[in-house]
This record gives C-alpha cells, structure tokens and sequence, in this order.
C-alpha cells in the first residue's frame, strides 16, 4: 500500500474533524486571498494615482527647483528637450508653475497655477479622464481652468463660476486676469485637490510673462513594464545638465509606503494562519493520540521514526493540498467579483488617500499571481510548522509503551 | 560456546522500571536460549517478567544490565534504525489485541511490511495471498478489521507476522482475546506453521491450551526462570534446568 493512500485513508478516518480543519484552512486562504488582493488594488490604484495623475514616471528640473521653485528657475530648452525625449520613444510633457491668490466672491485661497502642454500631457497623465464635474482644459479656451475639487469647495465655486487670479509675473508686474471654471477635479492628491489651478501653457505663458521654457517636464515609459532604474537613467543622459527624478524619489514616503504594504499583507497572512495553525496542531495532535498504539505496531513491525514523520507531514499536506485549492478557487472567485464590482465607500466619507495621494472611494481588488501564491504559499508553511510537534511526537514514540497504550 | 542454531539468546539480562519513587526488577539477572524451530512458551502470573523478556528480544525494549542476541547480533550495538530493520525483517509480532492498521484491509495489513521491506508489487502480491490462504483467509483480502471476528483479525496478524519469513515470530498472548474455539484454530495454525515451515514461535501466555502444545515451556517468577521444561512427544515433559 502506498503511503499516499494510506495518509488519505486517515484524513478521511476522522472526516468531521478533517473537514472541520480543512475547512478552516480554506477559509483562511479564501480570506488572504482576498484581502492580498485588495490591498493589490489598493496599491495599483495609490501608485496609479500618484503616477498617472500627477507625477509620471519621472522628471526633469533645472537643478535646485524642488527645493526652491523659484518663478525663474526654467528649463530653456525644454520645447527642443521634450522633443527629443519623445524621439527616444518617452512621453514627454512640458509643465509651468506659478503661485498666486484666487478669489471668488468674498472667498479667497493661495493657489498653485499650473501651466498645461494640451498637446503632449494627455499622453503622460490621465487627469483629462479624472474630471469629476465639467470639462478638461481646451486649446481655444484660454480662460477656462480646472481646479482641485477642495479649492472648489473652499472658494465656493462651481462650474461656470468665475475666480480672479492675482500674482507676480516674470517682468515684475501684477498678473491678474478673470478665469472661468470649466472643470472640477476628481480627488487626485492633497496638494493637487487643495491648490491646483490648471490652464492652458498659452493662457500661462500670457498671464505670467514667460515666453518660452518650462520649469519641469514630466515623462512616462512607453513600457510600462520596463525597469524604472533603467529609465531614469536613460532620461536623465538625454538631460544631462539638469535634475532626473522618478517618483520613487520624488515621493519617497509614498514608495517606502507601497513597499510596506507588501509586508503588511504578509503580516496579516502570518497572524491569520497562526490560528489556523492552531487549529491544526490540534487536530493533528488529537489524531496523533488517538493512533499511539498503532505508531507502536508500525514501528514494532520496522516502520522507522522517519517514515511516522512522513506519514504525518502527508496527511497535514493532503488537507492543506485540498484547503489551498477549495481556498484558492473561492479566494480567486471574490476578488474577481471585488474587482469587477468594489467596495464602495463613498458613502463614508467624501475622500479617501493613502500616504497623502487619493484613492478611488470604490475600493477594487486586483489579481496578481503573488495575491494568490502568497496565502497559498504561507499556508503550506504554516501548516508544515504547525504539524512539526505532533509528527516528532508519533515519530518519538517508544513502541513498547505506545502498543500498550490505553 | 554457544552453538549456531539458538535463534535467541539472553545473557544475565535484568530489566528495572521506575514506577513512582519505586524501582520494580521485572527481569532479574536471566539466562536463557531459544533454539531455531521451537515452539516455546513463556509463562508465569502477572508481572513475572514474560512480556518484558518478550519486548527486549523483540528490541522494543532495552535491557538494564545483560545481553539479548538475536542470530547472535547483540541487540546493545544496533541504533534505532539498525533495530527497526531487524524488527521488520527478522522478527514477527502478534498482540494480545490484534493490533492491525484499522484503515488497511487484511490484505494491506499482511503486504505493509513487505512493502517496508522494498519487495517489488508483483512479488508482494503473490506471497501475500498465498500467506493469506495459508493462514485461512482466503477471500476475505479485502475486508477491513472492523469487517472481520476476532479470529480472523489475529489471523491477519499471524499473517502479517509471517509473511516475511522471520527468523522468530513473538507471540504475546495471542489466544487471550478470543473464544476457545477460535483459540484452538489459531494454535492449530501456528503449530501448522512450526512444524511444516519450521517458523520458531515463543508466546507468552497464561493459557493452559497453548502450553499443552508447546515443545518447551519456561516458567517465569519474579523475573527469574523458575522451571524450563522440554516436551519431547506431546504430553510428555522433561525438565531442561
């Protein structure tokens, strides 16, 4: 008889108890697989957001402007950079900024004017898709903007309502002119919901006094699947004289935020499958004494302690074996039905963001090969650890004193 | 000198358990051979020492002081593993209680321990059932234990206990479990097996129907040998020591 058939008949012996066991195995694979797999979603959508909303993958300054963004501080070039950047198969855009003071009614708040390549932004960031109320800028609109859903709010305008700008331009003049609202962001990230003022980079080049150059140009990978290292690199030979960053740089807090939340679902697996694994040396251990005086025959007969360890260790894996797939395939069937449907939480509360960057109220879940290996993988080790007790005990046993075991 | 057909030899062997703060000698100080196709049996009351002596020549046990040989390998000099490939292709056992693989059917239960051994699936088949039908079960290879009388399970056990063709087969109290009937058959058989494939059974036993057919009884009190009687013809007995 072969030893599989026999740790199979002795999983079923006991059936109520295996499927007791094995069920709460599955349920707990079916839960990690899930909870890995929204907080995959979660991630996708935080890092989605902060890359295709705002930063791109990377970007160009003149040194010394993140610390200092300084009116003044401009990439030349940047109309001749930018091209050549999309000539070596990057997207490229130019980006102005300026800060001022926007008013509307008797409301007023500090705000960022952020000039808009209408031409090359749409194919590095998604924000022309991310309007909550309204329309994205348009080149033969140079009075209309798009400002952050929080600035709306704080100002009290809505769409069609009018803000004045007022702030320095370049030749040290008062710029101030009449802006209507044409669009409302959706929640993209605080600084963006709470300040930002998007216009076309004409209506900003008039406004501001700044007939030429860009302070930053955002860039994206054709490939996004490609090493974000090697790109950078790769951008910033092509722009030697200025500063190269990729938003794992320009966001550290975020990145080191997403990187921990890898070990936050691996936590949460380990302390999950710790009562799992109690569940199991239990049963294992209850099935353990209830076999003593047949561990005592077999090794009477010349079964060695390593053949007994054998034996236990493949029961445990059976049941784990038929718990990872009952688990997987019920694990896999919820987060698809949370990826295609979420879980909306918009009626919580208004807005919600992870390490500063803002997340879609409808919390979807994301399959990806390590959502589901990582609970499958974890609840193999957890159960080998968990049945390494019971095992050493059968294997242990001495089989004069086990054969008379009452 | 000790010559080459003792199966079994025992050489001033005690044994001493702790039970409580109290130190119990189940085997004092015992000398003794076992000769290759006997039929022994040890008895004595309870707690005169024939389990013990049993478990050490079956290396379940270890000895306190002494020497237990078996085809004269001293049993002191083999590690666990060395001790479990002794047990599984030398010795046979049969307990009191069966003791067969509940989840097995007789069939599995006589082909585990060859399987233990390594023999091919075909070879294992054949001997099997053959041992099967030896032992009598011959159309019951497939029923479980909790499918078969008590009889019929310690036959498996006898079958299982033989079908490696051990140097001994150590029976402990093999008839004590079933009915008179039952227990005469079972004797039959492992007389059967004594005489015409020379298999060296020792029981030990209280039961007076196994002693009336044993070659040579040892009688055991507190641990010693108190009387060892050889039975040349059945019925007779003549006194070895």
């Amino acid at each position: 008889m072969h030893i599989f058939s026999l740790a199979t008949r002795n999983v079923l012996r006991n059936w109520h108890r295996s499927a007791v066991t094995t069920g709460a195995m599955a349920f707990a694979a079916a839960i990690m697989i899930l909870f890995a797999a929204l907080m995959d979603g979660l991630l996708r959508d935080s890092e989605r957001t902060a890359v295709a909303m705002n930063l791109g993958d990377a970007q160009i300054h003149r040194h010394g402007y993140l610390a200092d963004p300084d009116l003044y501080s401009l990439l030349d070039d940047a109309a001749a950079l930018a091209g050549n950047l999309r000539s070596h198969g990057f997207h490229a855009a130019m980006r102005l900024y300026g800060f001022g003071l926007a008013a509307a009614g008797t409301a007023s708040a500090g705000v960022q004017l952020r000039g808009v390549d209408m031409d090359n932004e749409a194919s590095v960031t998604l924000l022309h898709r991310h309007v909550l109320q309204g329309d994205w800028l348009a080149a033969d609109d140079p009075h209309g903007i798009v400002i952050g859903r929080k600035l709306a709010r704080t100002l009290a305008v809505t769409l069609g309502d009018e803000i004045v700008f007022v702030g320095q331009a370049s030749d040290g003049s008062m710029a101030n002119d009449l802006y209507r609202v044409r669009g409302i962001l959706k929640s993209v990230g605080e600084d963006v919901d709470r300040a930002a003022v998007f216009i076309t980079i004409p209506a900003f080049r008039d406004l501001m006094a700044l007939p030429q150059g860009a302070h930053e140009i955002a860039v994206m990978r054709s490939d996004r699947n490609s090493d974000l290292d090697a790109a950078r690199e790769r951008v910033a030979a092509l722009a030697p004289q200025y500063e190269v960053r990729d938003w794992r740089q320009l966001r550290p807090v975020v990145a080191r935020l997403l990187d921990m939340a890898d070990i936050q679902t691996i936590v949460m697996v380990v302390i999950t499958y710790v009562a799992v694994a109690t569940i199991i040396l239990n049963a294992m251990l209850m099935s353990v004494f209830e076999r003593i005086q047949e561990f005592g025959v077999m090794k009477a007969v010349g079964v060695t302690p390593w053949n007994i360890v054998a034996l236990i260790y493949l029961e445990t894996m059976v049941q784990t074996a038929v718990a990872a797939g009952a688990g997987g395939l019920l694990g896999y069937a919820a987060a698809n039905y949370f990826t295609d449907h979420g879980i909306d939480l918009s009626h919580m509360a208004s807005g919600f963001s992870f390490g500063g960057i803002a997340i879609d109220p409808v919390w979807r879940a994301y399959i990806t090969p390590q959502s589901l290996l990582v609970p499958i993988t974890f609840l193999f080790l957890i159960a080998a650890a968990a049945v390494v007790y019971p095992a050493l005990k059968a294997a242990l046993i001495r089989p004069v004193s086990a054969i008379h075991y009452r | 000198m000790h010559a080459h057909t003792h199966i079994v030899r025992l050489e001033n062997v005690s044994k001493t358990y702790q039970q409580g703060k109290l130190q119990v000698r189940a085997v004092d100080n015992l000398s003794l051979e076992i000769d290759t196709g006997d039929f022994c049996a040890l008895c004595g009351p309870s707690g005169s020492g024939k389990t013990t002596v049993l478990n050490m020549i079956g290396g379940l046990d270890l000895p306190s002081n002494g020497r237990v040989y078996l085809e004269e390998r001293d049993l002191a000099s083999l590690n666990r593993s060395q001790l479990a490939a002794l047990r599984r292709d030398r010795i046979g056992f049969v307990f009191q209680a069966y003791n067969l693989i509940p989840v097995m059917t007789a069939f599995e239960n006589a082909e585990f321990v060859l399987r233990l051994q390594g023999i091919p699936a075909d070879e294992c088949r054949q001997r099997v059932l053959a041992t099967l039908e030896e032992v009598g079960l011959h159309g019951l290879e497939r029923r479980r234990p909790d499918e078969m009388s008590g009889g019929q399970q310690q036959r498996v056990a006898i079958a299982r206990a033989i079908v490696t063709r051990p140097a001994v087969v150590l029976a402990d109290e093999p008839t004590a479990n079933v009915d008179s009937l039952t227990a005469d058959a079972l004797l039959d058989l492992m007389q059967k097996l004594n005489e015409e494939n020379g298999i060296t059974f020792l029981f030990s036993t209280h039961d007076q129907r196994v002693m009336d057919r044993a070659k040579r009884i040892i009688h055991l009190r507190d641990g010693r040998i108190e009387q060892d009687e050889v039975r040349a013809l059945p019925g007779a007995r003549t006194a070895k020591s």
